[in-house]
């Protein structure tokens, strides 16, 4: 196995943690100024537009950054009935398969019909329909193309692990299974 | 061909999602395969798919999904920090002296943890973990024990303020708008996630005192089923005390925001955020918060509500596709050549989300199902909180049926080897009868639901 493509593919893999772990803040991120939203407004009797709209634009950014590195940590819900019944090669090759048919289509589709609809958004710089609202609408919608960039980056990083037969580290993260299924 | 395509593309969605690849790749990747091949064979108008960008604009943009991710990091702050660990075994120690009590503790906290997070996994696994041993070293009949886990786990749902009734309450008040302007009412009435969220308040409390009756009735009848705890604390001011300062202040937490939601003081997006900084503020005071308990809450926040916006995603292209090929008058049709119009319909519906509710959990189904098939029994006249409680408690039951309910899946993931999978089964069966029970009641008392949201909101 070549080494360089083992270090090429444990930086992809590293890159989606990276930015998997860097917008975790968000979460946190999104509590405070909330918070801080409520405070404001039934204490001070005091609202902004602008500060409700970052949280919409925290809340956006934490699931369109994050859904390759809920991907990559297992995170996304699967029919288990049989999958976790079968042995490890065949969970594997279902991985592959899914990768390359169903998820690749849908990123490159959604890059696709999405391309006009963000550009033309940047173009005009789409602001705010509210006033006092942020006018950076345009990179809402630009999160339509990071969804599926992140996704393919992750494809990237499965499919050539899987041809190259390299061992992937488990990237340390927590035992939180939150999730269904 | 063209009248099939709806039901092959619904049978093939299945078929892949069995397959094991998440489920918001496969929805998406089937769906947007399907409309191809229809694209080539001219059945199906790519003008459709068209609506694609402006429709995840608005899943960014939702107002009222922005609760979920904050109702998600409450819950999983008050499972990380141990507070519902503490909360437990301080309910053991108020009730554990009483036959049947240990039970009765289980309910009431999975009832309070259950309706912060409202994920049944994680309320399944932790109070597994948790209760299991405890409930069979003081010699609990394995059967009681495991029924007792599985029913409490699905509880959440049907408590408010649990993420999937906010979810649930999003996409039905969309349906209710569609439905009006179907009917040609272009002033409609609306329904909000607190109307679902008082509408569930009577069943919800009325499931968890059936539950409790049901432990209590059987620790009356077989004593050796449900005992007492052996070691009983010593009553003195000093156990008062740490009793106290272990059960209110997260009791005083939940019912905040519970509260500020139904009196309509808060929208549910800013109890969550009261919520969410309560518990942080709890965990830090109960010497619980570390930068890496911090980082650990963060991740599964972002992966929690990663997944279940993916899903979104993924089933607002299913329900395009599913569109495009005429699917939505295909199941209007269906439902009005039903016998018994209204009931014949519900009672359809019922059956396949129970059914689902064996491959797909709640979330899948609210995003994937209800708004195919609700705007249509909206129209027909049934009311929107009552459909969604009914939806809820169905869902509800569908996970705790054998052999493929979640909540079983995942108590059997954690419970000892010696507790035998027929055990778990014998167990849930009095819990689903109850269900059963509850959903009869309902259709034919539908202001058990109905009635309070009335009277609170007119």
């Amino acid at each position: 196995m070549p080494l360089s493509m083992h270090s090429f593919v444990s930086g992809l893999q590293a890159f989606t943690a990276f930015v998997g772990k860097t917008c975790r803040w968000f979460s946190l991120a999104m509590v405070i100024v909330t918070f801080l939203v409520v405070l404001l407004r039934y204490v001070f009797d005091y609202s902004s537009i602008a500060m409700q709209e970052t949280v919409m634009y925290l809340h956006a950014s934490l699931f369109m950054f994050g859904a390759a590195y809920t991907w990559q940590q297992q995170g996304h819900v699967r029919v288990d009935v049989l999958y976790h019944k079968w042995p490890a090669a065949l969970q594997q090759k279902i991985d592959l398969f899914g990768t390359l048919f169903l998820l690749l289509p849908t990123c490159l589709f959604l890059l696709y019909v999405s391309w006009d609809y963000v550009m033309i958004a940047w173009a005009i710089g789409e602001k705010s329909h509210e006033a006092g609202g942020l006018p950076f609408v345009y990179l809402l919608k630009s999160l339509i193309l990071v969804l599926p960039i992140l996704l393919l980056v992750q494809a990237t990083t499965n499919v050539l692990a899987f041809l190259f037969n390299i061992q992937l580290a488990p990237v340390s993260s927590n035992p939180q299974e939150g999730t269904n299924s | 061909m063209m009248e099939w395509m709806p039901l092959i593309l619904f049978v093939l969605v299945c078929l892949v999602l069995m397959m094991g690849f998440p489920v918001a790749f496969s929805l998406a990747g089937t769906s947007l395969i399907v409309a191809g091949f229809g694209y080539m064979m001219g059945t199906f108008d790519g003008a459709f798919l068209s609506a694609l960008p402006n429709r995840i604009f608005g899943i960014l943009s939702n107002q009222i999904l922005i609760a979920v991710p904050l109702f998600v990091f409450m819950g999983i702050m008050l499972e990380k920090s141990r507070i519902a660990e503490r909360l437990l075994h301080n309910m053991a120690l108020l009730f554990g002296p009483l036959r049947g009590g240990l039970g009765i503790s289980v309910i009431l906290v999975g009832m309070l943890m259950a309706a912060s997070t409202g994920i049944i996994g994680a309320t399944v696994v932790t109070m597994g973990l948790i209760s299991l041993p405890a409930m069979l070293k003081n010699g609990y009949s394995p059967s009681l024990a495991a029924g007792n886990i599985c029913a409490t786990g699905t509880l959440g749902q049907i408590i408010p303020p649990s993420t999937a009734l906010i979810i649930l309450g999003d996409v039905l008040s969309s349906a209710y708008q569609q439905a009006q302007l179907s009917m040609g009412i272009f002033s409609p009435d609306t329904v909000s996630v607190a109307d679902l969220f008082v509408g569930a308040l009577i069943p919800g409390l009325m499931l968890v005192v059936f539950y409790m009756l049901y432990i209590g009735f059987t620790a009356w009848l077989k004593p050796n089923a449900a005992p007492a705890v052996i070691d009983r604390p010593q009553i003195d001011r000093h156990f008062a005390k740490q009793l106290l300062a272990g059960l209110l202040p997260p009791l005083a937490l939940i019912l905040a925001v519970l509260g500020s939601i139904l009196s309509g003081i808060a929208t549910p997006t800013e109890a969550a955020a009261v919520g969410a900084t309560g518990a942080t503020i709890l965990a830090l005071l109960y010497g619980q918060l570390d930068l890496t308990r911090l980082k650990e809450v963060a991740d599964g926040t972002l992966k929690v509500t990663s997944m279940i916006f993916m899903i979104f995603i993924g089933a607002a292209i299913f329900s395009l596709v599913f569109r495009g090929f005429g699917g939505d008058e295909q199941v209007q049709a269906l439902f009005e050549a039903m016998p018994g119009g209204k009931v014949g319909a519900m009672l359809i519906v019922m059956l396949v989300i129970f059914l689902l509710g064996f491959i797909l959990d709640f979330i899948e189904i609210t995003f994937v199902v209800v708004p195919i098939v609700a705007p249509i029994l909206l129209a027909m006249g049934i009311d929107p909180v009552w459909l969604g409680i009914m939806i809820a408690i169905n869902l509800q039951t569908s996970f705790l049926t054998p052999p493929f309910g979640f909540a079983l899946f995942y108590l059997r993931g954690v419970a000892p080897k010696e507790l035998p999978t027929s055990a778990i089964y014998r167990g849930v069966a009095p819990f689903i009868a109850i269900q059963v029970g509850m959903l009869i009641l309902l259709s034919l008392v539908p202001e058990l639901a109905t009635w309070l949201p009335d009277k609170l909101y007119g």
